[in-house]
């Protein structure tokens, strides 16, 4: 089994008022071509679950790979919302609920795209890009091509702020991942390559892991200029 | 304006709100056609969530499982027709 992984393609998003991407060909929002969301489909989803769909369908256009979302908090504006409403003794919105699990990004996705491969949702308490690449491993051992890990956050309730981390924005990221034998991103074990990439005991937010890919493009287009003198 | 017209809107502008048809007007629901799958397009968690609108905003406790339920959701026509008989009791 191979223990590399490499990046195919990539994409971003963050509400930031300036491009998250340092070439804006991998910001989603700078995309002229980009297809809207069925109507439907995108009433049930904040900022960032619009933003992870938009890029988990330019990533795979054809549906064929299976997708890992991470995100380390979710929707957590429906969850504190309904919350209230409980605490209120307020009747819960059927909708919102149904939104409220990690998975229902992934699942409205899926519907919307008649996905039918594996989709897998998960939280790590702040190791989700380190669980993002184990699984992705796990699938392409299992013969996969390649695997979409798309890793969000959410915007931040006020009464969770400062009582967790998190990035100040609403951010996502996703990569197009592939087995490479010769051209590894990351090695296993991923711990030992993340604390290299982001310092020990560090715990890489969506935003930290743009700011990486950035970095990575300029050392690929500078390899190139060198390779080309 | 009648108040059978008065309800036709105030039940098309509660669908909206409640179900966050952020693209729908008023003028874009048409009270014959169906609210869900074809028509309007919503789908069984929209049912549930009208369920709870009317329970909220008239009173009204409908069995999910009831065949004639099935019939109050068929078009915003018979939603208002429900509303009305539940008002006239």
């Amino acid at each position: 089994m191979s223990s590399s992984l490499q990046i195919e393609s990539w994409y971003a998003w963050s509400a930031a008022p300036v491009s998250c991407a340092g070439d804006e060909r991998h910001d989603i929002a700078s995309l002229s071509d980009l297809e809207p969301l069925p109507p439907l489909l995108r009433r049930r989803l904040d900022q960032a679950g619009r933003a992870t769909c938009q890029i988990l369908r330019r990533l795979d256009p054809e549906a064929a790979c299976p997708i890992v979302h991470a995100s380390r908090h979710g929707n957590t504006s429906l969850t504190w919302g309904l919350l209230t409403e409980l605490n209120d003794g307020n009747p819960l919105s059927p909708g919102r609920f149904s939104m409220s699990v990690h998975n229902a990004v992934l699942g409205l996705h899926a519907i919307a795209r008649d996905h039918r491969q594996p989709l897998q949702a998960l939280a790590a308490c702040g190791d989700e890009l380190d669980a993002l690449f184990d699984e992705a491993l796990g699938y392409l051992a299992e013969g996969y091509p390649a695997v979409i890990a798309v890793f969000s956050e959410s915007a931040l309730p006020e009464a969770y702020q400062g009582l967790t981390s998190h990035p100040a924005a609403p951010c996502v990221v996703g990569m197009r991942l592939a087995a490479s034998p010769d051209q590894s991103i990351a090695d296993r074990p991923f711990a030992h390559t993340l604390s290299l990439l982001f310092g020990d005991n560090a715990q890489p937010t969506p935003l930290d892991v743009i700011a990486w890919l950035n970095d990575l493009d300029d050392q690929q287009r500078l390899e190139r200029g060198n390779a080309c003198q | 304006m009648s108040e059978t017209l008065d309800l036709s809107l105030e039940l098309k502008r509660m669908i909206i709100k409640t179900l966050e048809l952020e693209d729908i007007t008023p003028e874009d629901i048409d009270p014959e056609a169906p609210l869900f799958e074809e028509g309007l397009g919503l789908d069984s968690i929209d049912a549930l969530e009208i369920g709870l609108m009317l329970q909220k905003h008239y009173g009204i406790k409908l069995d999910s499982e009831a065949e004639e339920t099935r019939q109050h959701f068929a078009s915003l026509n018979a939603l208002k027709a429900l509303v009305e008989a539940h008002r006239d009791h």
